[in-house]
């Protein structure tokens, strides 16, 4: 049977987002496990020449530019009935959209409305018992669960960063097709984008982050991030999500997708779970230290080293050896 | 109670507050154990505790949840449903957008701010993006809105509540009588998560492993 991939492509203020080529990879990889199937990637909006272009060139897949009046920007509404109607023309077996925070706002919606099923969070494409599956991250990361859809048309939203980009070298560009529809918000209407004031951070420009989390469990042993921290010379104190929403540090030192992405020389985790949330914000990092009572703490999987130990006992210790280490030098 | 959904009721019960005749339905899908989520909730203030029962225990793949609530919801009109942005467990993000669909409402996901602009009927919202930035809408109610963490700081349930909570009866709705979608998804297998660095375990004593991070951040050339 021909089985078809389309790609949502995602893009703002006329720029191609990076997921966009990670998706262009994951549907080539998700071809390979279907023979006679093709791609083609949608792209809407309203001035989106370039952006087409663009991506046919870097990607070599076919584009279908759909220009539609009005539509400045990503517009859940719009989005929806647009790419209903043109699905459900096509009838594609998989459709490719962002795990980000635009593609999960119409993801599941449309695949409601197309009568297809829908799997977010996709790390990796995996096979068993010859059915084709997705693994995606649950409980905070702890375990992957491989999710099969019985369904003739499948919505997969693709985690950031976990797809190697399709080849930048495409031979030829991919022909671009222009297509022109109207659709008008009727029950949500956009105001915008507005950027939080937000301090450049010192934490994107750190050598080394001491990065707290949940597992602090109060507000007093942050003195202990902040001390540890103040062993090295450049240093910054950042934290996870969950530590900024309590009110304990500020979110301009959140690291993770919404908040900072960051990478420093040397990254100390101290009590972070570890949801890929985060960690997309610090995989860059040189060198991951961290500190969990957890051993099952998904942290440790993207950790060069690994403590299992409670930190508000360990970083006093930590930090009391360094201090004798340091003292018997100079004598 | 899952920490996203008490984002969620926290917020409903600031529309109460705003304005007072609003009634706050909690609603529920699971086992007996859903029960405590719901007393809690009514704990915080929730005016009526829903639960769609099910004794099925094991997964429960989104499309299931979402067309049981929408069954539900369906006949009761509500103005304004407000979930979590995802579950701590299954961490799918679906649930919300899908009843939205299902009961033809608008959407708007991630919701790290909200207004009610009782002149219009509309309901003003900032929905998180990454890097700082946020998408303005203005949505005409009835609608759904998921929460993100961190847009108000939840209240405890109040002792004098929960007890009266404990008395309060639940409406227990069978999910069978309820229907189901045709599609679904099933979990193959559950593994762990692979090893994207070394990840060497130090061993020994709190001191043993301390002394043992200094030398290993001192041969990677860390300035200390």
């Amino acid at each position: 049977m021909f089985q078809s991939i389309v790609v949502i492509a995602e893009h703002a203020e006329g720029q191609v987002r990076p997921i966009t080529y990670e998706l262009a990879g994951f549907a080539r990889t998700l071809q390979k496990e279907m023979p006679s199937s093709d791609i083609k990637i949608i792209v809407t909006g309203e001035r989106i020449d370039s952006v087409a272009e663009i991506i046919a060139r870097k990607t070599g897949l076919g584009v279908f530019s759909i220009t539609v009046p009005g539509l400045a920007g990503y517009h859940a509404e719009v989005y929806k009935n647009i790419l209903t109607d043109v699905l459900t023309d096509w009838r594609p077996s998989h459709v490719c959209a962002a795990h980000s925070t635009q593609g999960m706002d119409f993801a599941p919606g449309l695949a409601a409305r197309l009568g297809a099923a829908c799997v977010t969070g996709i790390e990796a494409i995996v096979k068993q018992d010859e059915k084709l599956c997705f693994r995606r991250a649950v409980s905070g990361g702890k375990i992957m669960a491989d999710v099969f859809a019985d369904s003739p048309m499948i919505l997969l939203a693709v985690q950031p960063g976990c797809f190697a980009p399709a080849p930048a070298d495409a031979a030829a560009p991919g022909p671009v097709k222009q297509l022109r529809m109207e659709s008008a918000p009727e029950q949500s209407f956009s105001r915008g984008i507005i950027r939080k004031i937000m301090h450049a951070s010192a934490v994107t420009e750190a050598d080394v982050i001491v990065a707290a989390g949940r597992g602090i469990g109060d507000k007093q042993y942050l003195d202990l991030i902040y001390r540890l921290a103040a062993l090295f010379p450049e240093s910054a104190v950042g934290g996870s999500r969950i530590v900024c929403d309590q009110g304990w540090l500020d979110y301009a030192q959140q690291i993770g997708v919404t908040g900072c992405t960051v990478a420093p020389d040397l990254y100390i985790a101290c009590g972070i779970s570890g949801a890929i949330q985060h960690v997309s914000g610090m995989r860059g990092s040189g060198f991951v230290v961290s500190i969990n009572k957890d051993s099952k703490a998904a942290v440790f999987n993207v950790s060069d080293v690994c403590i299992v130990e409670d930190l508000t006992t360990f970083i006093p210790i930590l930090i009391e050896i360094h201090e004798k280490r340091c003292a018997a030098k100079l004598q | 109670m899952n920490r996203f959904d008490g984002f969620a009721l926290e917020e409903a019960l600031r529309v109460r507050e705003e304005i007072p005749d609003t009634c706050i339905d909690v609603v529920s899908v699971g086992p007996e154990r859903v029960e405590a989520v719901l007393r809690r909730s009514l704990g915080m203030g929730a005016d009526h505790g829903v639960h769609i029962f099910t004794e099925f225990d094991g997964y429960l793949d989104p499309f299931t949840t979402a067309a049981w609530i929408a069954a539900y919801a369906r006949s009761r009109d509500y103005d304004l449903i407000l979930t979590g942005v995802m579950s701590g467990d299954d961490m799918n993000g679906q649930v919300g957008p899908l009843v939205a669909e299902m009961l033809h409402l608008p959407c708007a996901t991630s919701v790290i701010f909200r207004r009610m602009m009782s002149e219009s009927g509309r309901i003003y919202v900032e929905r998180e993006m990454e890097g700082g930035l946020r998408d303005v809408l203005e949505i005409k109610l009835p609608a759904l809105l998921t929460l993100q963490s961190g847009i108000n700081q939840p209240r405890y349930p109040s002792l004098s509540k929960m007890l009266r909570a404990n008395k309060h009866p639940l409406d227990v709705i069978p999910s069978v009588s309820l229907e189901s979608p045709s599609i679904h998804l099933a979990v193959m297998q559950t593994t762990l998560p692979k090893k994207m660095r070394a990840g060497r375990i130090l061993e020994g004593t709190p001191q043993e492993k301390a002394c043992q991070l200094l030398d290993i951040l001192q041969r990677h050339l860390i300035p200390i």
